[in-house]
């Protein structure tokens, strides 16, 4: 009941509004009808009709009265005012469509580049991950000393068993397969996961199953769980695929089930899952950190509560396991966090950033407007004289913003689907979810409360100010000079404006800075003429170490042979290729304790890697074919590790223990002696810190260094000029192992510029951001001056009359817009200070507070300013005093 | 003779809904009822009758259909909602509520 008065409530409303007509005509009737009445009422007790009708009309009152009664008590003259103010606001602006183009194009500049930025934002880090309930998902790794290494199998086993915390608990481990799903294999990235994966994330397969927890077993037939994206973009959408054979290295497998489109919790485009089935020997593994684990947390527990009782376990596998649990513990973080908080910093920045952009516009915009009101003060004080409350005059101005706001958001979201586009094409590659950003209703939702709420932000002091406006004296001034406080009131926000543009360019100053230095750092190696490819050789048919040496080999030797090939070699990790395996090495000497380790990058390499890929060599000797695994074991160091592990002594000739046991057990040391000396290269990135890292030879690996790299390794080729041709390469690899890909084949400068793609294209938006900052502000000071200049030309007619120079002029204008600029400066420069601390880690050998950049930054504002003052100035000069004062 | 500004305020609410609780009337039938109910003491001018009932209709407590009337031509006629029937006995409740609570005190005064 209480439903339906509520409808009628509204369905009345509505009519009220949308048949406005209908309702005012019905109102008329209905009076008409009353009046009639009262006539024949009248005639009935004798009067003739003209009596009758007066009587009537007399008794009635005044009809439009009623009417407007009638009306009052529809509630909707608020509404309907608003209207006509809408209305009339457009009328107003069609009548100065400078100002109106101005206003528009510069709000459609800050409310497009929010929208842009804010649909990134949103589609990368504040929608959901496509799971149930993803905020109960959290993801575990190991802690030891600093490092967050992944989990051991033995360490996940025990932790399934021992928890009490998690409702599923799930491990996987990135891997990549050869698929001969067509005529060329292919490499494919993918997991190897527990059967509890899926449940863990709760999403169920668009076709057959997920496989059962006795499939995740050793020894079962091998099935796969294959992505949307592999069955539809390499098996054809083949609608019976679930139950399918495919070979997958080498073996046969059977197709289970297809995942969603939208199925990748850990954001690794996998394209399938195979069981772990994990060996009784896996499972006594506490010593190899590689496992992702998941977990669902128990409904009702917390994150801390889940850490309080990994603490505990983690107590008790130290003293279970004292060699490989020593000191370690286990962290957990939700999933969110860990797959999204890299780029947190990143887009927040960038939402700051715009957010800067769009309140110098609103500043610009307000500043507009107070000019325009000051033309408009008799229009406002004449509509104040004839009876508009304050309230009704602040409402019709405000309706004018709106408009504005209104027409600037459309312009706006047109900006910013625009421009979303282009980020999409040209943004990081790395960035997950990018490519997701689009305008949709919360974008669209986002856009519309920005322009509303700018609209007010730039309207409500004009209007407020235009309000108050007292009447006698608009009238009793007629034109001339300025009023001081309205002066007051634009300079503020122009000093407002200045400094934040000045923040925007001090970061994005600090930004290219470190781009710059970027760019001249030395790899450590020559990157020109360098092509890199993977090849990974699979388990069945290269499980013996010798063969897979071998036929690496063999490939070195055959793609040697192609023309225009200078020299080949295979290393583990090539430089930038990502990846890598780390070791603790123990130099002779030292005690057996985990604070004596080095952790160290491994790198496997053949004789030539170091002179194909032209790493200098600083002491010692370099490999040669001539040491094998019988003869002494040898290592190459970079100099970080030479630093650190003999700071004051030459390390060649000097042994360290690492990787491998020796015949009598785990504590048998194996020893490794430095041959070489090289120079650091940067394997993780121009921009990074270097790691220790060690090479050793192929030939003498341990043999279970096969499996640790996955019989995987990056082809190095060093060209005379130019590339060689990729279809030259897939041949030879294939002539040497026949179904097995090269891939991620590309010249080592493109892994250098994909490496930096994220930190150039922040600084790229940036800049531009703070371009465009710098340019608005300057119209800010550019307007102002105007404005002054426009108004004083009186006073300024008078003073040339009295013999001042046009210098003196120039220089008090001048001197006006500087002292704006050095204020918003010197506030702009205390934020900054106060805020680029925030971009550390964003910035590479360069101090939050650089001089260098904030000198910089600070003259190219201080220019930018003087020319934007300077054009009024001039125009100050020109003002004919005669005319001046004639113009009262 | 009363006018409408000597009602207590919401009384003219109260006898419209009374008014009309018997079946939708139009505007100069429920003028022309309360004067004669009331033997002329209350005459409702149209300038308060009006207002009051677009008020109600907004309100959701009466609902306008335009039908033919006795004098054969089109008028508004006005009726109780559910929500109106509901709105009627509350203001009654309060109506006696009211005027006994004045009574008492006039009363009072007298005995005083």
């Amino acid at each position: 009941m209480k439903a339906g008065r509520w409808w009628d409530v509204l369905r009345m409303r509505f009519r009220s509004l949308a048949k406005r007509k209908r309702v005012e005509t019905e109102l008329d009737k209905e009076l008409r009808y009353h009046l009639e009445r009262q006539m024949e009422e009248n005639i009935a007790a004798g009067m003739n009709p003209r009596e009758a009708r007066e009587a009537a009309s007399r008794m009635f009152g005044g009809v439009s009265q009623i009417e407007e009664e009638c009306r009052d008590m529809r509630q909707t003259q608020y509404l309907e005012n608003f209207l006509q103010d809408l209305r009339y606001a457009v009328r107003m602006l069609s009548k100065s469509p400078g100002f109106a183009v101005a206003a528009v194009l510069t709000l459609a500049l800050g409310i497009g580049a929010t929208t842009a930025i804010f649909s990134v934002v949103n589609a990368v880090l504040f929608r959901p991950l496509a799971m149930e309930d993803p905020f109960r998902v959290v993801y575990l790794q190991e802690q030891w000393q600093d490092l967050f290494p992944g989990v051991s199998v033995g360490n996940f086993a025990d932790l399934k068993k021992q928890s009490t915390s998690f409702t599923e608990l799930c491990a996987s481990n990135n891997a990549s397969f050869n698929l001969e799903a067509r005529e060329l294999p292919e490499r494919v990235i993918g997991e190897i996961a527990t059967a509890d994966y899926f449940t863990t994330f709760g999403v169920q397969p668009i076709a057959g199953r997920f496989y059962t927890a006795d499939e995740d077993k050793p020894g079962q037939p091998r099935v796969v769980v294959i992505s949307e994206r592999l069955w539809r973009t390499r098996l054809h959408a083949n609608p019976s695929i679930v139950g399918q054979p495919m070979r997958i290295n080498g073996m046969p497998t059977t197709v289970v089930g297809v995942m969603p489109k939208s199925f990748d919790p850990l954001l690794s485009n996998s394209d399938l899952w195979i069981p772990a089935a994990y060996t009784a020997e896996q499972l006594a593994d506490h010593d190899d950190h590689y496992l992702n684990v998941m977990g669902r947390l128990r409904a009702g527990g917390s994150l801390a509560q889940a850490q309080s009782e990994l603490n505990v376990i983690a107590q008790r596998l130290q003293k279970q396991y004292p060699l490989d649990d020593k000191d370690r513990g286990f962290r957990l973080q939700p999933l969110t966090t860990v797959l999204l908080g890299d780029h947190r910093l990143g887009l927040r920045m960038m939402l700051a950033a715009v957010g800067f952009l769009l309140l110098i516009a609103c500043a610009n915009i307000a500043n507009l407007q107070l000019t325009r009101s000051r033309s408009r003060q008799k229009e406002i004080a004449m509509r104040a004289a004839l009876g508009a409350s304050p309230g009704r005059i602040v409402r019709q101005l405000l309706a004018e913003n709106i408009v504005l706001g209104l027409v600037g958001g459309v312009v706006g979201v047109f900006l910013a689907h625009w421009a979303l586009s282009w980020i999409i094409t040209y943004g990081p590659a790395e960035m997950p979810r990018l490519e997701q950003s689009r305008i949709d209703a919360s974008t669209l939702a986002f856009a519309c409360g920005v322009a509303l709420f700018s609209s007010f932000l730039f309207g409500l002091a004009p209007a407020l100010r235009s309000a108050s406006t007292r009447l006698n004296e608009v009238f009793k001034v007629s034109s001339g000079s300025s009023g001081g406080a309205r002066d007051r009131l634009r300079s503020l926000l122009v000093v407002g404006e200045v400094s934040l543009a000045l923040i925007l360019m001090v970061g994005a100053g600090l930004l290219v800075r470190s781009a710059l230095l970027v760019s001249h750092v030395d790899p450590g190696f020559d990157t020109s003429n360098l092509v890199v490819g993977r090849v990974g050789l699979p388990d069945p048919g290269y499980h013996d170490p010798a063969v897979a040496r071998k036929t690496f080999e063999r490939m070195i030797t055959v793609v040697g042979a192609l023309p225009g090939v200078e020299s080949v070699a295979v290393v583990s990790r090539a430089p930038l290729a990502g990846g890598g395996s780390s070791n603790g090495l123990l130099a002779e000497g030292k005690a057996l304790d985990t604070a004596n380790f080095v952790d160290s990058q491994l790198q496997i390499i053949s004789p030539s890697y170091l002179s194909t890929a032209r790493v200098p060599l600083k002491a010692g000797r370099d490999f040669t074919p001539q040491d094998s695994r019988d003869r002494t074991l040898v290592a190459i160091i970079n100099e970080t590790l030479a630093r650190t592990m003999w700071p004051s002594e030459s390390p060649i000739g000097k042994r360290f223990v690492c990787c491998e046991a020796g015949p009598k057990g785990r504590l048998d040391p194996v020893w490794h002696e430095v041959v070489g000396v090289v120079a650091d290269v940067r394997a993780w990135g121009l921009d990074r810190q270097v790691q220790p890292e060690f090479y050793i030879p192929i030939a003498q690996m341990p043999p279970s260094a096969w499996d640790w790299i996955g019989r995987t390794m990056d082809l190095v080729v060093r060209t005379r000029r130019g590339n060689v041709p990729v279809h030259e390469l897939q041949s030879m690899v294939a002539s040497v192992a026949p179904a097995v890909p090269i891939y991620r084949l590309s010249t080592m400068q493109q892994k250098i510029s994909g490496t930096l793609e994220r930190s150039q294209f922040d600084t790229f938006l940036l800049a531009i951001f703070a371009v465009t900052a710098l340019l608005l502000s300057s119209v800010g000071i550019y307007g102002v001056l105007s404005y002054i200049v426009a108004q004083g030309t009186r006073d300024i007619g008078i003073r040339m009359a009295l013999g001042a120079s046009q210098g003196r002029i120039v220089w008090d204008v001048l001197g006006f817009g500087m002292r704006l600029a050095g204020i918003g400066l010197a506030i702009g420069l205390a934020g900054a200070a106060a805020s680029t601390r925030l971009l550390s880690s964003l910035l590479f050998r360069v101090r939050p507070t650089d001089t260098i950049t904030f000198t910089a930054v600070s003259l190219v504002l201080l220019v930018v300013a003087l020319i934007a003052s300077y054009l009024p100035a001039r125009r100050a000069t020109r003002v004919d005093p005669m005319v001046a004062l004639r113009y009262e | 003779m009363s006018k409408p500004s000597d009602l207590i305020q919401g009384t003219l609410d109260l006898l419209i809904l009374k008014t009309i609780a018997l079946g939708p009337m139009h505007g100069w039938a429920i003028a022309k009822r309360i004067q004669q109910v009331s033997k002329e003491a209350l005459q409702v001018t149209q300038g308060a009758l009006y207002p009051a009932l677009h008020r109600l209709e907004q309100q959701g407590w009466v609902r306008g259909t335009w039908r033919e009337s006795e004098s054969r031509r089109e008028a508004k006629f006005y009726g109780l909602t559910k929500a109106g029937r509901v709105q009627l006995d509350k203001e009654l409740e309060q109506w006696h509520r009211l005027s006994s609570a004045v009574v008492l005190v006039i009363n009072a005064g007298q005995e005083a």
